[in-house]
């Protein structure tokens, strides 16, 4: 049956003032009247509520259309204004729901069951609304049948149904739909208490090679923007119980995030790598942490000076080749010019140098990709606080390096390829290769060092003696306390551009000072 | 100039009272009674915050969790409850897991219901003595896995345990039957004298049984040629 769209819509653009006003504003854009089918009234589509013509049409047959459309309006915005709120906690009851269940598609059913009751229980509570009207009209088979058997109960309104499943309304009445901080709990209850019913649905979907519809729309990452999305995923790395948690959740969405475009670098990127759980996890846990870089006094100089070699070819300016090294002859591939690069002198402008990640990923190190590992959390952090300054990173990712079990990443502001030279896990035994390292630090002009480690390095003399020949801004990370972390500590204390920091925990990561130096010898301030 | 938020002036919050308050009240209501049913056992039976489990401290134990629960109207939804109340330690100061399971089990035998489903998959205790004389009429489900001596001195009920059991399963049982879905522990039907144990797992050990049958795996293995009944 097609649609008139003119009456509804002119319903829609009178009530719509009054749903807002009596749900006190929400920052909502004007619902929009689309086409849509008969069986489902509503679509939430990055925050914009889509009513059906074609559901409102069948329904005012039974009820008042603009009842039905401000009771349709009345759900959507309590999915907006308080169940689920935001992505954050959709995730966590989903999360929730899938440990009860330990199936995606249940868990899925059952997270949007559970958001509904919330949200259609919160309107009868709080609000004034048509919303059990609109459910007495409503298809009651299946699970649906279930839900208003509990609506009838716990709202104390007739909907019309049998008093049926009534061991199974009697266990969902007694969930405290309304307490946000008992949710978690809540959601599982509900998952199983419904858990046969959910079985059934989905036994019937495959058989019937179509979803079951929920009259007042499904919830999935469409109703969400990728900014939310994002937030969402930086909150619920940080509250996850551990990595697995964050990785299976994620896992399950994968699908849905990549068609939603969310790719791996974070929103907005179209078509990226497709999305790696565990480095995902790390982004989103880092970007809870903001470490602090002390900057140094550092401007461009304007001149260009001659700064290395490169093969001349044809088409080159004559002027830039060096004919001490070209053996005074012009030929391409003989005859090198002079690479020129802008001077930087140190004035009364600041600057963030560029910076050398050295990662410990050694069999004592926590394997980042099975639980949260410190030192990949804190280098991701370092990481995240020079790209912010718009300096660049590079990774030596070692593990025992003489035998090849190293990982070298150049100066590079590719986020996602420092991230998966960061997590990289050897597992090995722990040796350094100065001569990789000291390779990297001659790709920057002075850059800074950020080395994490449990110190229990074979070679740690060797690096010491380094460290104590550099001049290079080093924070020192160590793992634990232990006989290396005491050596290192004593072998580099009269450095004073050497900074060392532990970390026992996730919350010490935070009291890191990127660069800071004992004495901040050329400081305008 | 014009307030905007005049039109609200005088404007209070519509909370109307729905039937879901007051059963979230009543059920708090239940459940802090049985709480303090629970504390009062613990007071007389586990002062120093140790009990022994001895067939004559279960006996009183059970007599003082009978006079606790006197007079509280509850469901089998209210013992899941006080379940998983037990395993926060925010609830209720501490969790042995004996009285604890003496308690249980005289709140089942004493439910209105007929049929009890406990869901209790997700406590992280295993709880002791459950299914304890459970009577005759009354069946106890139980989903998840449970600790040592669960159906002692089953009286003529049935008691499914969803899960596993641990050791003296069925241990001096009357009459009526314990089915085990996955394994049970050590001494599993000791001093039995009537009854089946069925177990669709494995049983560790089994104890010295004077009657009753003991199937594992559809298989009996009590009475049998290799197992003869013991007198004490």
């Amino acid at each position: 049956m097609k649609a008139n769209l003119k009456p509804m819509e002119r319903i829609l653009q009178k009530v719509w003032p009054r749903a807002r006003k009596k749900h006190l504003y929400p920052q909502l854009p004007t619902p929009q009247l689309v086409e849509g089918g008969e069986e489902v009234a509503l679509e939430i589509k990055s925050k914009k509520l889509q009513i059906s013509a074609s559901f409102l049409e069948n329904i005012k047959a039974m009820m008042d259309p603009e009842e039905a459309v401000e009771a349709v309006l009345d759900h959507g915005i309590a999915h907006y204004m308080y169940c689920p709120w935001d992505f954050h906690t959709h995730l966590t009851l989903y999360s929730e729901a899938k440990k009860a269940l330990k199936d995606k598609k249940m868990a899925q059913k059952a997270t949007s069951y559970f958001l509904d009751v919330v949200a259609n229980t919160y309107c009868v509570k709080e609000r004034e609304t048509k919303l059990p009207d609109l459910y007495r009209r409503l298809p009651k088979e299946g699970i649906q049948g279930v839900l208003a058997s509990l609506y009838q109960k716990i709202w104390g309104v007739d909907l019309g149904v049998d008093e049926e499943h009534e061991e199974k309304v009697r266990r969902l009445a007694r969930i405290p739909y309304l307490e946000k901080r008992r949710w978690r709990e809540s959601i599982k209850k509900f998952a199983k208490v419904i858990e046969d019913f959910l079985e059934e649905e989905l036994k019937a979907e495959q058989g019937q090679d179509r979803k079951a519809p929920n009259p007042l729309g499904e919830h999935s990452l469409d109703n969400y923007s990728l900014e939310e999305i994002d937030r969402g995923l930086r909150n619920f790395a940080s509250t996850v119980q551990d990595l697995q948690e964050f990785k299976e959740t994620v896992e399950d969405l994968k699908e849905e995030l990549n068609e939603r475009g969310y790719a791996m670098g974070g929103m907005g990127r179209g078509e990226g790598n497709p999305i790696d759980a565990d480095l995902l996890y790390y982004m989103k846990l880092a970007e809870n942490y903001t470490l602090p870089i002390r900057k140094l006094p550092m401007e461009k100089s304007g001149d260009l000076h001659p700064h290395s070699h490169s093969p001349w070819e044809v088409g080159k300016p004559f002027q830039d080749i060096d004919p001490w090294t070209s053996f005074g002859k012009i030929m391409p591939g003989l005859t090198q010019t002079w690479v020129r690069r802008e001077g930087e002198v140190y004035g009364e402008m600041e600057s963030t140098p560029d910076c050398l990640i050295i990662i410990d990923s050694s069999g004592s190190m926590t394997n980042p990709r099975e639980r949260l590992s410190y030192a990949v959390l804190g280098a991701a952090c370092a990481c995240n606080a020079y790209l912010k300054n718009e300096a660049r990173v590079a990774v030596y990712n070692f593990s025992d390096a003489f035998r090849g079990n190293k990982l070298l990443l150049e100066f590079s502001r590719e986020r996602e390829a420092i991230y998966r030279a960061i997590c990289r896990y050897f597992g090995g035994g722990t040796a350094l290769d100065l001569e990789d390292v000291v390779y990297l630090l001659r790709q920057a002009d002075h850059p800074d060092i950020f080395i994490i480690t449990d110190m229990q390095i074979t070679n740690l003399e060797k690096l010491i003696e380094f460290f104590s020949g550099i001049e290079n801004r080093v924070t020192a990370v160590h793992l634990g306390h232990n006989v290396h972390t005491a050596r290192f500590r004593e072998g580099l204390k009269k450095k004073r551009n050497i900074s060392l920091f532990p970390v026992r925990e996730k919350e010490d990561i935070p009291k890191i000072v990127l660069g800071k130096i004992r004495e901040y010898w050329a400081s305008p301030l | 100039m014009i307030n905007p938020f005049q039109e609200f002036k005088g404007r209070t919050s519509r909370r109307r009272e729905i039937p879901l308050d007051q059963i979230l009240r009543s059920k708090e209501e239940t459940l802090s009674r049985i709480l303090r049913g629970y504390e009062n056992l613990l007071k007389n039976e586990a002062k120093d915050l140790v009990w022994l489990m001895q067939y004559s401290t279960v006996i009183k134990a059970y007599t003082i969790a009978e006079e606790g629960i006197k007079g509280i109207e509850y469901t089998a939804e209210d013992i899941e409850e006080f379940c998983y109340a037990l395993d926060k330690t925010d609830q209720i100061p501490y969790l042995i897991t004996g009285p604890a399971g003496v308690y249980i089990s005289a709140l089942c035998n004493h439910a209105k219901e007929e049929e009890i489903v406990l869901r209790l998959q997700d406590l992280n205790v295993k709880i002791n003595l459950l299914g304890y004389r459970l009577p005759e009429g009354k069946r106890l489900v139980v989903e998840g896995n449970v600790g040592d001596f669960t159906g002692i001195g089953l009286d003529g009920g049935e008691l499914v345990i969803e899960g596993s059991a641990k050791n003296y399963t069925g241990a001096g049982m009357k009459r009526g039957k314990i089915v085990v879905k996955n394994n049970v522990g050590f001494n599993t039907g000791h001093g039995m004298t009537g009854g089946e144990i069925v177990v669709g797992g494995r049983i560790k050990g089994l104890g010295k049984i004077v009657g009753g049958k003991i199937y594992e795996r559809e298989h009996l293995i009590f009475p049998s040629e290799e197992m003869k009944p013991f007198f004490f």
